[in-house]
C-alpha cells in the first residue's frame, strides 16, 4: 500500500509544483476534447433534431446505425482511421497521422453517435405540440429547431456533458492515430498509460488527478449554465 | 380561401379522414362538430398546413399548396389546439413570438399585445410562466397568441373546453369583437353543438372522419321581444312559437327528430305547424333514416323520420307535407 500512498504525495507535488509537462498534456487534452467536443456536437444535435423530426425513407435504418455505432469500440474506429490517413491511406495526403488533428477526427467520430443518437431521443422527449405550435405562430425551420432546442435544454445539455466524456476519456483510438508522442501528442489517457506501464505511478495518478479535475470542472460549468437558462 | 379536396389521410395505416370537399371561405365562421375522435383536429391540421394530406389536395384560394408550403403562406393561417401549449417564458414573450417572427416593430408589436390583452383580460397574467397558469388561463393565453398575429384564417380546437361559462362567453365576445374589427375566416371545432350554434354560420358536422351528409340544421338568428314565457319569432315568412326568457338577439334550433311529420293537419298540442312541400329526402348513412327537407313559406326545415315511416307517408320531392312541434322543442342560444 505504500506505493499508493507515495503515488498520491507524488501527484500532489506535480500539481502544487506546477509541473510543466503535467500542464501542457493537460491543456493538449482539453484542446483535443474542446475541438472534438465542439465539431461532433455542431454536427450530431442537428443530425439529432432530424433523426427526430423528419419522416424518411430510411429514417429506421438511419437511427439503428447511429444507435449501433454507440457501442462501437475505439481501438476499432482508431484503427480505421489508421488506415485512412496512413501514408497509402486514402487521407494520408493529409499528414495528420500522429498529430492532434488526427486524434480530433478520431474523438469526433466516437462523440458524433453519441451527440445525434441522444439528442434525437432528447427531442423526441419534448411534446409534440411544441414543434407544432412554433410551426402554426409562423416559425420557420431554424427557428422552430431553436423552440424545440430551448424546450429540450436540460436533455441536450447532458448530451454535450456526455460526448465531452466521451472525448476527454478516451484512450484507444488516440493512442493509436496520435502516437502519444511526447510534447505533441500525449493526452492525459495515453500519458496515464505509458507511465502507469513504466511503472511512475505517481505521474500516472497526478494525470489521472488532472482527468477528473477537467472533468469536474466541464460538468459544473454546464450545470451553472442549464442553472441559467432555467424558467 | 383554404379548401380540402378529395381527402384521404391515414395515420398508420388507419383513415382518419375521408371525403371529397372541405371549404373554409373567407371571412366565413364555420363550426365543425363531431364526438371525440371524429377525426376534427386533424382536419384543422391539414388546415393549418401543418400536415399534408395522405391523399388529396389542399387549396388556398383556388391554388394546389405545395407539398413544402412558402413561410409567407403558412403565415396566414394559425392554429389553437385543444390542449395548447406555452413555449418557454412569460405570457408576454408568448404573445410576442409571433408577431417577432412576422417582424413587426416593437411599438407595433406593444399595440397589438395591448388590444389582445385587453379583449380576453390577460393583463395580470402577463409576466406569469406557463406553470403558474391554469388549464383555462393557458387556452386564454394561446387564444389571445393566435388573435394576435391577426391571420387570415383562425383554426380553433374546442376553444373553450377548459373555461368556465363566464371565461367561454369572454372568448367567443372577443372573437366576435375582433371580426367585427377585421373580417378573417374563423373554424373552430367543437363536440358541443350548443357552441356551434352559438355563432357560426356554417355548421358542418364530422362522423369517423366523414362529413355527415346531413348538417345539422334549423338554425336561425332572430331577434326575440322582451317578455316572459311564450313568444313568437318571424323567421323569412312564417311565425314560430317559442319558449324562452330570453330577449334580444339569439340563435333558435330546431332538432329535426323533435318535429312531426304527417300529410294533413291534425289536432295536437304542438304550437308550431306548417304546410309546405318535400324538398328532397336524404337517406342517413346507416341507412335507418330518412331527413326530409321540405319549403315553409320560403323556410326550410329538415325533419327526421325513420325510412319507415317516410314509405307510409310516400315522401317525394314536390309532394305536400306537414311539420308539427312544441313551442317547447324549439332551443334558444
Amino acid at each position: 500500500m505504500d506505493f499508493l500512498a507515495e503515488g498520491v504525495r507524488r501527484a500532489w507535488g506535480l500539481l502544487i509544483a506546477g509541473d510543466s509537462e503535467v500542464f501542457g498534456i493537460a491543456l493538449l487534452t482539453l484542446k483535443v476534447a474542446v475541438v472534438a467536443t465542439v465539431i461532433a456536437c455542431t454536427v450530431g444535435l442537428p443530425l439529432g433534431y432530424f433523426l427526430a423530426t423528419r419522416r424518411f425513407w430510411g429514417r429506421r435504418a438511419a437511427l439503428t446505425v447511429v444507435n449501433t455505432a454507440l457501442a462501437f469500440p475505439t481501438v476499432v474506429v482508431g484503427l480505421l482511421l489508421y488506415g485512412m490517413l496512413s501514408r497509402r491511406g486514402p487521407l494520408g495526403g493529409l499528414g495528420w497521422l500522429y498529430t492532434w488533428q488526427a486524434i480530433v477526427v478520431g474523438d469526433v467520430l466516437l462523440a458524433l453517435p453519441i451527440a445525434a443518437a441522444l439528442s434525437a431521443a432528447a427531442v423526441q422527449g419534448v411534446d409534440p405540440r411544441v414543434r407544432r405550435t412554433a410551426e402554426t405562430l409562423g416559425a420557420g425551420p431554424w427557428r422552430t429547431a431553436w423552440t424545440v432546442a430551448r424546450e429540450a435544454r436540460f436533455a441536450l445539455a447532458a448530451v454535450i456533458t456526455a460526448a465531452f466524456g466521451q472525448v476527454v476519456a478516451e484512450v484507444g483510438a488516440a493512442m493509436i492515430v496520435g502516437g502519444n508522442i511526447r510534447g505533441s501528442t500525449r493526452t492525459l489517457t495515453t500519458a496515464v498509460a505509458l507511465y502507469t506501464s513504466q511503472g511512475d505511478f505517481g505521474t500516472a495518478l497526478a494525470l489521472g488527478l488532472v482527468l477528473v479535475i477537467l472533468a469536474l470542472v466541464i460538468n459544473i460549468a454546464l450545470q451553472v449554465l442549464q442553472g441559467r437558462g432555467n424558467g | 380561401m383554404v379548401e380540402l379536396r378529395a381527402v384521404r389521410h391515414r395515420y398508420a395505416g388507419r383513415v382518419v379522414l375521408d371525403f371529397d370537399q372541405f371549404a373554409l371561405p373567407q371571412a366565413a365562421a364555420v363550426a365543425v362538430v363531431g364526438h371525440n375522435g371524429s377525426g376534427k383536429s386533424t382536419l384543422l391540421r391539414l388546415l393549418a398546413l401543418l400536415e399534408r394530406p395522405t391523399e388529396g389536395s389542399v387549396l388556398w384560394n383556388g391554388t394546389v399548396v405545395p407539398r413544402r408550403p412558402a413561410a409567407s403562406l403558412r403565415r396566414r393561417v394559425t392554429l389553437v389546439e385543444q390542449r395548447p401549449v406555452l413555449l418557454r417564458g412569460t405570457v408576454r414573450d408568448n404573445l410576442v413570438y409571433g408577431l417577432e417572427i412576422r417582424g413587426f416593430g416593437r411599438s407595433a408589436v406593444n399595440g397589438i399585445i395591448g388590444d389582445v390583452v385587453d379583449r380576453l383580460g390577460l393583463g395580470p397574467l402577463l409576466g406569469r410562466r406557463r406553470h403558474e397558469l391554469s388549464e383555462g388561463e393557458i387556452q386564454r393565453v394561446a387564444v389571445a397568441r393566435a388573435l394576435a398575429l391577426r391571420t387570415d384564417v383562425l383554426l380553433l380546437d374546442e376553444p373553450a373546453s377548459s373555461a368556465d361559462t363566464a371565461a367561454a362567453g369572454a372568448l367567443y365576445r372577443a372573437l366576435a369583437a375582433e371580426r367585427a374589427a377585421r373580417p378573417f375566416a374563423v373554424c373552430i371545432v367543437s363536440h358541443q353543438l350548443e357552441d356551434a350554434y352559438r355563432w357560426a354560420d356554417d355548421i358542418r358536422a364530422l362522423a369517423d372522419g366523414r362529413l355527415s351528409p346531413v348538417t345539422p340544421e334549423n338554425l336561425f338568428r332572430v331577434e326575440l321581444p322582451a317578455g316572459d314565457g311564450v313568444k313568437t319569432v318571424r323567421i323569412g315568412s312564417i311565425e314560430i312559437v317559442v319558449m324562452t326568457e330570453r330577449t334580444g338577439p339569439a340563435v333558435v334550433a330546431i332538432p329535426p327528430t323533435d318535429i312531426f311529420v304527417s300529410r294533413e293537419r291534425l289536432a295536437s298540442s304542438a304550437r308550431n305547424v306548417f304546410k309546405g312541400r318535400v324538398v328532397g329526402l336524404a337517406i342517413e348513412r346507416h341507412g335507418a333514416g330518412v331527413h326530409v327537407r321540405a319549403e315553409m313559406g320560403g323556410v326550410e326545415l329538415v325533419a327526421a323520420v325513420t325510412a319507415e315511416a317516410a314509405r307510409d307517408l310516400a315522401l317525394a320531392p314536390g309532394g305536400s307535407v306537414v311539420f308539427s312541434f312544441k313551442a317547447t322543442a324549439v332551443r334558444v342560444f
